[in-house]
């Protein structure tokens, strides 16, 4: 049980209130305060989280950066920021009490004393705010100053819970290093001033409520474990579509590509969560040691098939919803020669019992016809008797749960047309979030912030996790790097579903991509 | 199409419901779609409860897509008489691409009529969905079992009610001859959500916990008619604290035994406004207030030394009115154990 769930439950007054860990006073420091995820993401996050009575009052945000700025220049900043990207509209009387917790420490990153003065003002909002000598650093810096940050954290005494009590975590955007190599160094970085239990590493994608709601249809309905299981499923299908280009992340892009921009996190992460075993309980090592027992067992590639199973692609120019696109070596900061890939389709084996020989089919792309996020469970044609009888095979019944947009589950099964003579055809049974529950979801960083404050590690990466899915993505980078014999780049024009190499990576087996 | 409005629809044969039913469907236009995950039943005696209901229903569905079926009972007329209508609330989904709709059946019964609630009620459930019955009136002796061992969750005010050991006692018997576990879940309670939020945070941390032993005195403030509101608040604090109550010197103040044995009072105050409009309670040097923040819909929470200025924090209050408590309600499900044992305390009281 997490130390935030044990503070709730030793508090008489909020049995029948609360379901969930009730999160600690505590003061959060975010490093790289003036950045695009900290306007767009986090103080929005935080705002809703206030105004839903969430948080709890003494919570206090240090924003840290370089650039110099009052505590009210950041606070208007933000308000208007927080205005245009909050969820909800935002209310005055409650953005003026949740200002008057937002601060702003100017320093270098890689400044002695900048970390000396925030220790001092960490101790000065304790005593004033209430916050306990509890400490939350949400690194939402470029990863190069990962390292000289966490040094003076460590230097400066911050990476230890403050004499009295509290304690002090770290919070950790991707992406976690650039290969297994860099990434075990990252760990290393982190580890020499923050343990394990110490550190979150965020995925944006485990906070989606859809992405939460796959354990629960897996393991709160009886009818479907039975049937999750090579016997009955033929195949699996993971999509991130995105109708939209590099926009302003080509620098960082040109770098990463879709690989280690996608797959090895988000798209290992729902593939986890599909093919996990059931955990013992629900805590966060035992969720987690099941997912990074799939990624143990997924099939490494040898060098020589990797352009077999896996197919990189670029988008050239073409016509995204009707308005036509430049090709992404036409994109304002990219390398007009550019190798990085904008779609990656892979075909992936888990080599557990559970899924021998079911073909796990991944794809991720940008430019591509239409943005969705969604996984389909294929299941086996019923056998070739009775209704199958004839040589036209009926379609299989299919299981897709929708991740974003429109966020739901859908089960595709046969059924006979009305009439005197014998027709069928698909139907679809459809469950939208929706338009069953009127209340929005909450943000993705809104339930992460909330975990992370709460001591909740459950929905964020643990390390072997994140070296496992390096130690399946090396090859396959490796591959691609070679000067000699690497598998070429197939190119797709924007707005089409990708290269033709994609879909023959699937006719090979006799298979389609599902038409989303 | 089904039209959004507030008039209770189209006039029906109790025979032909579902066949009426299938044919306002039929004729909807472009991207619509019916939703439904419970059945809510809103049963009510008072003249002109259709409407009204129906009014309150179309605002819930918006969040809580039902099938609803409303009755309005009069038994005090000679003539039995059973009428009914069908009708639908669509709303515009979060991402605006569709129409989402809940159909509503209501029912006007007359005279004798009004002992055909249970059938009435069984023949127009959606299947396998859970059954919530919303009773806006006092419970009546004898009661029905044959409904009650049908029903999921069971919602009352009981704020509402004139004798409330007498309503509760049958509230409590229809709940053990049920077949199933109802749930009970009274709007009186649901009131108090945000306040009771709002208190208990101050007490997340272990380190305040001392204060739960030495917590001297405290005074709520209650709007005219919501004294039952009072009481119940103070029947929490006393069953999750340990408390008893040593007697009921007036209506104005309670006095009380904490779990060391050490006396404390509560005052209580009528005041117009609000149902629950302020909460303070002193420990040691400490003052703990819960107010209605003067915008009117949200409550400020403050902590400090007494008489000093204290830091404010807003949280939300929550409303009042019969749609934001039912939706409240139906958005947070679970069994109320907490208010059972919070009634035990305060039962002579209210």
């Amino acid at each position: 049980m997490s130390e935030g769930a044990e503070i709730s439950q030793s508090n008489p007054l909020r049995m029948g209130l609360s379901t969930r860990a009730v999160p600690q006073p505590c003061a959060l420091v975010i490093f790289g305060a003036t950045g695009d995820l900290t306007h767009r993401k986090l103080i929005p996050a935080l705002y809703n989280l206030a105004a839903a009575g969430e948080l709890p009052p003494a919570v206090t945000v240090i924003g840290f950066a370089r650039r110099p700025k009052k505590d009210d220049e950041f606070r208007d900043d933000l308000a208007q920021t927080t205005k245009q990207f909050s969820r909800q509209p935002v209310r005055d009387e409650i953005w003026k009490t949740f200002a008057q917790s937002l601060f702003y420490h100017q320093s270098e990153f890689d400044d002695e004393k900048g970390y000396q003065s925030l220790r001092k003002r960490l101790e000065q909002v304790d005593k004033e705010r209430g916050t306990r000598g509890n400490r939350l650093f949400y690194f939402a810096a470029a990863p190069e100053q990962f390292e000289p940050i966490l040094k003076n954290l460590k230097a400066a005494g911050l990476n230890k819970a403050a004499e009295g009590g509290g304690w002090a975590r770290v919070i950790i955007e991707k992406p976690f290093g650039r290969d297994l190599a860099s990434a075990r160094e990252l760990n290393r970085v982190v580890r020499d001033a923050f343990s394990e239990d110490q550190t979150y590493r965020i995925d944006h994608f485990l906070g989606k409520e859809t992405a939460q709601n796959i354990l629960v249809l897996r393991f709160a309905n009886a009818i479907f474990e039975p049937i999750w299981n090579a016997r009955y499923i033929d195949h699996v299908q993971i999509t991130a579509a995105e109708t939209l280009g590099v926009e302003a992340r080509a620098g960082y892009y040109e770098t990463a590509g879709a690989l280690r921009d996608m797959v090895q996190n988000h798209m290992l992460q729902l593939l986890c969560l599909v093919a996990m075993e059931p955990p013992t309980d629900l805590g966060a090592d035992s969720i987690r040691d099941e997912k990074v027992k799939v990624v143990r067992s997924l099939r490494r590639y040898a060098p020589q098939q990797v352009g077999t199973y896996v197919v990189r692609g670029q988008y050239t120019a073409g016509a995204v919803s009707g308005k036509p696109v430049v090709g992404y070596r036409e994109e304002e900061k990219v390398n007009p020669n550019s190798e990085t890939e904008t779609y990656v389709a892979l075909r992936m084996l888990v080599d557990n019992w559970r899924w021998s020989d079911v073909p796990i089919y991944v794809r991720v792309g940008k430019r591509l016809p239409k943005s969705a996020t969604e996984i389909s469970v294929h299941f086996k044609r019923a056998p070739m008797v009775l209704f199958n009888r004839d040589s036209t095979a009926l379609d299989q019944n299919v299981l897709v749960i929708r991740i974003q947009p429109d966020e739901g589950i859908s089960l595709r099964m046969m059924a006979k047309i009305p009439g005197t003579s014998l027709r069928i055809e698909p139907v679809k049974m459809d469950f939208h979030y929706g338009t069953s529950f009127g209340k929005a979801s909450p943000e993705a960083y809104e339930r992460l912030l909330l975990d992370a404050m709460s001591g909740d590690p459950t929905l964020f990466a643990r390390r072997d996790e994140v070296e496992e899915a390096w130690a399946f993505i090396d090859p396959i980078e490796h591959a691609w790097s070679q000067k000699e014999n690497a598998p070429p780049l197939s190119f797709y024009p924007a707005g089409s579903w990708g290269p033709e190499e994609a879909d023959e990576l699937l006719a090979n087996d006799g298979r389609t991509w599902r038409r989303l | 199409m089904p039209a959004e409005t507030y008039s209770v629809g189209l006039p029906v044969e109790i025979g032909q419901i579902d066949r009426e039913l299938k044919k306002l469907w039929a004729e909807g236009e472009g991207a619509m779609t019916r939703a439904s995950h419970i059945n809510l039943a809103v049963y009510s005696e008072e003249p002109g409860s259709l409407a009204r209901n129906t009014e309150i229903l179309s605002q819930i569905t918006e969040n809580h897509a039902c099938r609803a079926i409303v009755i309005g009972a009069d038994s005090s007329t000679k003539q039995d008489r059973v009428e009914a209508w069908i009708s639908a609330h669509c709303h515009i989904s979060g991402s605006g691409a569709k129409r989402i709709c809940s159909e509503q059946i209501s029912f006007l019964l007359e005279g004798a009529s009004v002992k055909l609630l249970p059938s009435i009620v069984f023949s127009q459930l959606d299947s396998d969905l859970p059954l919530y019955l919303w009773w806006q009136s006092d419970f009546a002796q004898p009661m029905d079992s044959q409904l009650w061992a049908w029903i999921d969750r069971l919602i009352y005010d009981s704020q509402t009610w004139r004798d409330f050991d007498g309503q509760m006692q049958l509230v409590e018997t229809a709940q053990r001859e049920a077949k199933q576990r109802i749930v009970l879940c009274d709007l009186n309670w649901t009131r108090l959500v945000h306040f009771r939020l709002a208190f208990a945070q101050f007490f997340d941390h272990p380190a305040s916990h001392h204060h739960f032993d030495e917590i001297e005195n405290g005074s709520v403030v209650f709007g005219r008619g919501y004294r039952s509101t009072a009481i119940l608040f103070v029947g929490w604090l006393a069953a999750r604290l340990g408390w008893e109550i040593s007697q009921a010197l007036t209506s104005e103040r309670l006095d009380l035994k904490n779990r060391a044995g050490k006396s404390l009072r509560i005052d209580l105050q009528e005041k117009e406004g609000p149902a629950i409009s302020s909460f303070m309670a002193q420990s040691g040097g400490l003052e703990f207030c819960v107010n209605i923040a003067s915008c009117g819909d949200l409550l400020e929470v403050c902590r400090g030394a007494r008489g000093e200025n204290h830091t404010h924090q807003l949280l939300p209050s929550g409303e009042s009115d019969p749609v934001a408590l039912v939706t409240e309600e139906l958005m947070r499900g679970g069994p109320h154990q907490v208010y059972l044992s919070a009634i035990e305390k305060v039962r002579s009281l209210l």
